[in-house]
């Protein structure tokens, strides 16, 4: 194929994603056109297709593979940028390269994507780890997990801090505590996820820098990247390098470490004003539950070991009696095999123990 | 200036955007297709139970000749057992049948609230003991084989160090011994957490919890790339349903009983004291030396969970004079799953085991 003629069909391919992605939009009724129009064709098709998948799963499935399919056209969008459609000499495609990734590294030091839907995307791909983080702690918390991450707490910390330090007055003093426990821990959260997600922004400009000197390298030794698949994996490549380097370092791990406690002290601090809730109603509380659950498993560890015993003892009486000799318990101690004379080959029905 | 090294034309970066959505499109068809996922392969038998656990006998090969010292393969906390049988084509357990071991496994369940008080105690010196004696009793043998994996491994130590009269062979697979090597980036996640407050806190500690953590090791190929990938395998059904079971089992991880958790990371991970001494397991301290029967311990050498440094420690540790090690060269999971481990771990193991076992 010519290169006229490669750019004439390449044209009329992304006119047609366009056109399908142009009709999908009109007929959502949105306003704004999508930056990448492969990963706006993708969306459309998916928000048309997906109402008529049978079931969750392999809805949920799907829109992993969506998300990624469009990962992967960001990527490659942002980083051939201003290349495709041309044949840019070395200086010219080291510039336009060059140019790119400055503006990455731009928007992940600024936190700002200028209204550029790509860049904001893959951004979004470096936040990945820390939405995880998110949607894990989402399902676990009894309030969802980003409730509290657009109070601009750093501006008005100091002033909350103070206010929550004033003690609690007459026959609620006690409860008022509480409520200030929580806000404190609240706060500690807040800060400690601020912490983590600030941790992924630089890494994220790191990343950039080592894609940077991959190529760098690739062309020393006269390699090419010929496919945006082959671009992709090594964008990821060193992504996870560059992640991996710095989250096996100190520092990450006393962040780390911080966001897990924090939200652990968090969340000690709701069930204890659940159960005193649950405790007004004069239901059972949690605390109340695992005092029994500890003294349950002491009894039944109990139960166990001596009904082990007793096993044991039987089978050393037994075995006296087959002997027709006395026997100490020492010559038959617990832990020796229990003799057995049939074959259990057969056997398959489940012998069940105590439940 | 060196040459520009990004050489995509543009008709081929066309062709991939439009070849991946319609692999896509095309391939959801596939994934409709694939039904309900099926795991755990081999027949097997449950011989008993007790509370959650559950002791499953795997059926053997009529043409195979039956070792008479039984294995019981002790799988960790973490994640579920059918990894060691995922698939006809890719099933450790299958493999081990193959060299005539007549294979037990343990199936811990799914923990609740209710079993938050299970100690370390209860694992190593009950659950586990009570199935070794039955197995002893069953088989009218003294002494068992047993094949601990990953902290099944770490569980296998404990109870060979606390209960030597009982095992007569032991092998460890992705066992983590040393819980501090320099690449454990577990490890050193965990060394600043506060793990009692996360256990009072939770009781039970989240499956979801733990996936998250295994998941943060390499997020970027684990929570991203893999999907990328994973669309090139939409048209065939069959590729399709071996990714879906890979999926089920990565996301299948059960709550871990609060109180085994709390002291498996302080001595273990915090404390690393199956090196450095010092783990009481009920009223008896772990010593590695009071293992002495043969122990043949297998790592992977690309495991990004269990370091293989991690797992070499165990030589030197044992009181063991027959004392083997092997090398895979693959990953922690590909250790039971890859067509490689199945030519060369089971064989390994079933031989190892078969010279040892008269």
């Amino acid at each position: 194929m010519s290169d006229t003629n490669t750019s004439d069909w390449m044209d009329i391919q992304r006119k047609y994603w366009e056109a399908w992605s142009e009709l999908g939009r009109k007929s959502m009724g949105l306003d704004n056109p999508p930056a990448n129009p492969w990963a706006g064709a993708l969306d459309h098709w998916w928000q048309t297709m997906s109402p008529a998948l049978p079931n969750d799963q392999a809805r949920d499935f799907m829109q992993r593979l969506m998300d990624q399919g469009k990962a992967f056209f960001d990527i490659t969008d942002s980083l051939t940028k201003g290349l495709a459609g041309s044949n840019p000499t070395a200086e010219q495609g080291w510039g336009i390269f060059s140019k790119s990734l400055d503006e990455l590294q731009k928007a992940f030091t600024s936190g700002q994507w200028d209204g550029e839907q790509t860049l904001h995307r893959l951004m979004a791909f470096w936040e990945m780890p820390f939405d995880n983080w998110q949607r894990t702690m989402s399902s676990l918390a009894p309030l969802p997990g980003d409730m509290l991450s657009n109070i601009p707490h750093d501006q008005v910390k100091n002033g909350i801090n103070q206010l929550l330090s004033a003690p609690g007055l007459g026959y609620t003093r006690e409860e008022q505590g509480r409520y200030q426990a929580l806000m404190r821990r609240s706060l500690d959260y807040q800060s400690a996820l601020r912490e983590y997600s600030g941790f992924f922004t630089q890494l994220g400009v790191k990343s950039v820098e080592r894609m940077r000197q991959r190529l760098l390298g690739l062309a020393e030794h006269d390699k090419t990247v010929e496919s945006a698949r082959e671009l992709y994996d090594t964008w990821i490549g060193c992504c996870e390098e560059v992640y991996a380097e710095e989250v096996g370092s100190e520092d990450y791990s006393r962040i780390h470490g911080q966001l897990v406690n924090t939200q652990m002290a968090l969340k000690q601090c709701m069930s204890v004003m659940v159960d005193e809730s649950l405790g007004a109603l004069n239901m059972p509380t949690r605390a109340e539950l695992r005092t029994l659950q500890d003294r349950l498993q002491e009894s039944r560890r109990e139960n166990k070991q001596q009904r082990r015993e007793l096993e044991t003892l039987k089978r050393q009486v037994a075995h006296l009696l087959e002997d027709g000799a006395p026997a100490t318990a020492s010559q038959a101690p617990a832990s020796s095999p229990p003799r057995r004379t049939t074959t259990t080959r057969k056997r398959t029905t489940a012998k069940s123990t105590e439940k | 200036m060196p040459a520009f090294p990004i050489a995509i034309r543009p008709d081929k970066l066309s062709q991939e955007m439009l070849d991946y959505s319609q692999k896509l499109s095309e391939g959801m068809q596939n994934l409709l297709n694939a039904d309900e996922i099926d795991t755990g392969v081999t027949p097997k038998d449950a011989v008993l139970r007790e509370d959650k656990l559950v002791l499953y006998r795997y059926q053997r090969p009529a043409e195979v000749v039956t070792q008479p010292v039984p294995l019981l393969v002790v799988y960790a906390l973490v994640n579920r057992p059918y990894m060691t049988d995922l698939q006809e084509d890719r099933s450790t357990i299958k493999g081990l049948l193959a060299t005539g071991q007549d294979v037990y496994l343990i199936d811990w369940g799914y923990p609740d609230q209710a079993d938050r008080a299970l100690t370390l105690d209860d694992y190593i010196n009950g659950y586990i003991d009570r199935c070794v004696d039955y197995l002893r009793e069953t088989h009218g043998v003294d002494k068992i084989n047993i094949l601990g994996i990953c902290q099944g491994g770490t569980f296998g130590l404990c109870y060979t160090a606390l209960h030597p009269e009982k095992v007569k062979n032991l092998v460890t697979m992705v066992t983590p011994v040393d819980f501090k090597t320099p690449d454990n980036l577990l490890s050193s996640w965990v060394q600043n957490i506060d793990i009692d407050l996360a256990v009072d806190t939770m009781g039970n500690i989240p499956g979801e919890l733990l996936n998250w953590t295994f998941l943060s090791l390499k997020p970027f190929s684990l929570t991203g790339q893999k999907y990328v990938n994973m669309v090139d395998l939409l048209d065939d059904e069959d590729k399709i349903k071996n990714f879906l079971r890979m999926e089920k089992w990565i996301f299948d991880s059960p709550d871990q009983a609060g109180e085994a958790f709390r002291q498996f990371i302080k001595d273990f991970y915090q404390r690393n004291g199956l090196v450095d001494g010092g783990i009481t397991i009920g009223e008896h301290e772990v010593d590695l030396k009071a293992v002495t029967c043969p122990v043949l311990n297998i790592y992977a050498m690309q495991d990004h969970l269990v370091p293989p440094d991690g797992s070499k420690a165990l030589n030197g540790l044992t009181g063991s004079t027959d004392y083997t090690e092997h090398a895979f060269p693959g990953g922690h999971i590909g250790i039971y799953v890859s067509g490689k481990a199945q030519k060369e771990v089971t064989p390994t193991i079933g031989n190892w085991l078969n010279e040892r076992s008269s």
